[in-house]
């Protein structure tokens, strides 16, 4: 058969058309990402679509943001379901064994170069030697005090040394001489008070160890002395008045201080943000510990992996390579103040990790940081302790709810053994 | 003219479609979970009655039983009783009658969802509206939802604010489809107000009384919501009901089973209580 000049011109548009639409087909591809709400749409947008759309112009993101408060149950429900949804979703540090031993997370062996990372994150990210979460942002927290507050109440500030960090006795007493009922001035407050992450090194600065070295037994740990000293004395900056009882949300913590009526608060670093914008004069110091204990400090933090149901791995898989890339990285960490899992970011961003707090935040993790258990069972371990740290906030006696949460926790991790 | 025999099937089929597939096939899908494990992987493994038989020896099932039938016990009749108070209210005819009736209904456009994050908000107790109200009025803070001694109450409060007038119009269209002539016929044979009462309204309102308390007690044990969002179980367990333990069975602790095994045991005992309440509430002569 002869071509004409007419049919030659018509077969190329047509595969010029095929090429044009097949690419559009790629650019369609659509990755669902689950991320964290309290990321607004600058952080998100500056932080991670634009620093990866500039690598991975192929692919779309739709990314979904849920309140941290609600992120690990309502991941669990849409995990539970083993189907594709989501593509990538975002891993709290220590869930990554949780999620690896259920199936729900794929091997990011090979995909992430694992000497960048800072070492402690690795083991955090790993499930039987094998790495299964990409981590972006650590976590660390300090002790923020507002400065106009101390001042009235000619009180010194806490100082920024971390050889001479206030102990919980001098904090309570100083947040008892801060907080105004009259002025609605509370003297002190965690921004995660029922949480593992921050209320576990009160107990370990006491010497406390919160779970077996197996991962998979509470009793005698969770409700050893250490622990029960410490939540017992944690008790008492609600039952003097220091501390406001029952605001579990990050959000309302950071607002009664950026507002003027909290004096001191230990909280994350990513709060530095929200102060700065607000008009408040604020100091920073290392957080307290226990003038019989040592200083214990928080490590940890926010990691993504790869539904191992996903229609689109291999598009996943490059969300990963992005996501490590440093340049990705960096663009997240200055969208919102956290220290790095990429030892090499220090010194890439020594422009913007300076100043007082970053200067105590990068002492604690070469000296204090303490990890938080890594179990399979990390999920249910949280969950339990959790609730319990909460009825102790409202006066539970401590023991008892310890003692209960513990055998709680055994029950559940048994299934792991 | 006689009617082809499947034509009222026809007409009920599309109903009985949705019954079958949001009603029974789920009862039907717990039934069969609740005799089996699922591995954390997802395999899944017939246990017989396991589940049932360890749930027998939980403490913190029993715990959670104990809540829930004590909400239920208050509940239900607070929730009938204050609906009924209600329809009685808004029967009589007066001025601004309307408005009244639709201010009782509007707490029933608010999903309990919502009605819970609402309430959680209006009754914090650091920071919330009612508490700087009561201070204002000189009187102590209130801990609510936060004290062991106030949590299950004020669940009980917030839901009855939502449930009362839902259940109103019900009852409503009950008292207003008696006929005059029977209230008529008993004032002229000089009863008063209250034998008009329990004499006439009440035998008379049987049937939407049953609707009702049944309709109330299948909600209501099957509450959910306000634990989940508000009170996580706690103070102290105090508002663990059984629907939340069975959520945190499947979800936080990953025991499909047991999970399973507790949503059955609430539809029995749903159908058991119902079962007594419509043999108490039966009109006389009815079979």
């Amino acid at each position: 058969m002869k071509l004409s000049r007419r049919d030659i011109v018509k077969l190329s548009a047509a595969g010029a058309a095929a090429v044009a639409f097949g690419g559009q087909a790629k650019a369609d591809t659509t990755l669902k990402v689950i991320s964290l709400g309290s990321w607004n749409e600058t952080v998100t947008s500056e932080g991670l679509v634009k620093p990866i759309k500039a690598l991975l112009p192929s692919v779309q993101l739709d990314i979904e943001r849920l309140p941290f408060n609600q992120l690990m149950q309502a991941l669990d429900v849409r995990l539970g379901a083993r189907n594709a949804d989501p593509d990538v979703y975002i891993v709290d540090g220590p869930l990554t064994a949780s999620y690896a031993s259920r199936g729900h997370l794929l091997e990011l062996d090979g995909i992430v170069d694992k000497s960048a990372i800072a070492p402690s994150a690795v083991i955090a990210s790993s499930y039987k030697g094998k790495l299964y979460s990409a981590p972006l942002a650590n976590t660390a927290t300090v002790l923020f005090y507002n400065k106009a507050l101390f001042r009235k109440a000619n009180i010194a500030f806490p100082e920024t040394d971390p050889g001479k960090r206030l102990t919980w006795e001098k904090t309570h007493e100083f947040g008892k001489a801060l907080a105004s009922k009259a002025e609605g001035v509370w003297g002190f407050a965690w921004d995660q008070s029922e949480r593992p992450y921050e209320m576990l090194p009160l107990g370990q600065s006491l010497g406390g160890v919160a779970l077996a070295p197996d991962g998979l037994k509470a009793s005698g740990f969770l409700d050893s002395e250490p622990f029960i000293d410490a939540w017992t004395f944690m008790q008492k900056f609600y039952s003097d008045g220091v501390s406001p009882r029952g605001l579990f949300d990050i959000p309302v913590v950071w607002e009664l201080f950026s507002s003027g009526k909290l004096a001191m608060m230990v909280g994350l670093t990513a709060a530095w943000d929200t102060f700065a914008k607000s008009n408040v004069e604020f100091g920073v110091a290392p957080i307290p510990c226990f003038s019989s204990g040592k200083p214990v400090s928080t490590t940890g933090g926010w990691t993504f992996g790869i539904n191992p149901r996903s229609a689109h791995l291999d598009q996943a898989k490059d969300f990963i390579r992005a996501l490590m890339n440093p340049a990705t990285q960096e663009a997240f960490l200055r969208a919102r103040p956290y220290p790095p899992f990429l030892t090499d970011m220090w010194a890439r961003m020594a422009d913007y990790y300076t100043g007082d707090m970053w200067k105590i935040v990068r002492h604690e993790y070469e000296t204090t940081a303490v990890p938080r258990p890594t179990t399979p069972g990390y999920r249910e371990y949280e969950e339990l302790l959790r609730l319990a740290l909460r009825d102790i906030q409202m006066g539970a006696d401590p023991k008892t709810s310890l003692t209960a949460a513990a055998q709680k926790v055994d029950r559940e991790l048994r299934k792991y053994r | 003219m006689s009617t082809k025999w499947w034509i009222p099937y026809a007409f009920i089929s599309l109903a009985m479609l949705g019954l079958v597939i949001f009603r029974f096939a789920p009862i039907g899908v717990a039934i069969i979970g609740s005799l089996q494990t699922v591995s954390l992987t997802g395999e899944r493994s017939f246990v017989g009655l396991n589940n049932f038989t360890d749930l027998l020896g939980d403490p913190i099932f029993w715990q959670s039983m104990r809540v829930t039938l004590l909400f239920n016990l208050v509940i239900n009749p607070l929730q009938v009783v204050s609906a009924f108070a209600l329809a009685m209210l808004v029967l009589q005819q007066g001025p601004f009658i309307s408005f009244f009736r639709a201010g009782f209904m509007a707490p029933m456009t608010v999903s309990i969802a919502m009605t819970a994050v609402i309430w959680g908000i209006l009754l914090e107790p650091t920071m919330g509206p009612v508490n700087g109200f009561l201070r204002w009025l000189g009187m102590a803070p209130q801990p609510f939802f936060r004290g062991s001694e106030q949590a299950l109450w004020s669940i009980i409060g917030i839901a009855t604010w939502k449930g009362a007038g839902y259940w109103m119009i019900f009852l409503l269209a009950g008292l207003m489809a008696i006929p005059k002539e029977v209230h008529e016929a008993a004032r002229v044979d000089g009863a008063k107000g209250w034998q008009r009462f329990f004499h006439v309204t009440l035998p008379m309102m049987k049937r939407p009384l049953a609707f009702v308390l049944v309709a109330d007690t299948a909600i209501n044990f099957l509450m959910f919501a306000p634990p989940y969002i508000i009170t996580q179980g706690g103070p102290n367990g105090t508002t663990h009901l059984l629907m939340y333990e069975a959520y945190q069975s499947a979800f936080a602790y990953f025991d499909y089973g047991r999970s399973m095994a507790i949503s059955v045991v609430v539809l029995v005992m749903i159908l058991l209580i119902v079962v007594l309440e419509l043999r108490i509430l039966r009109p006389k002569g009815a079979r």
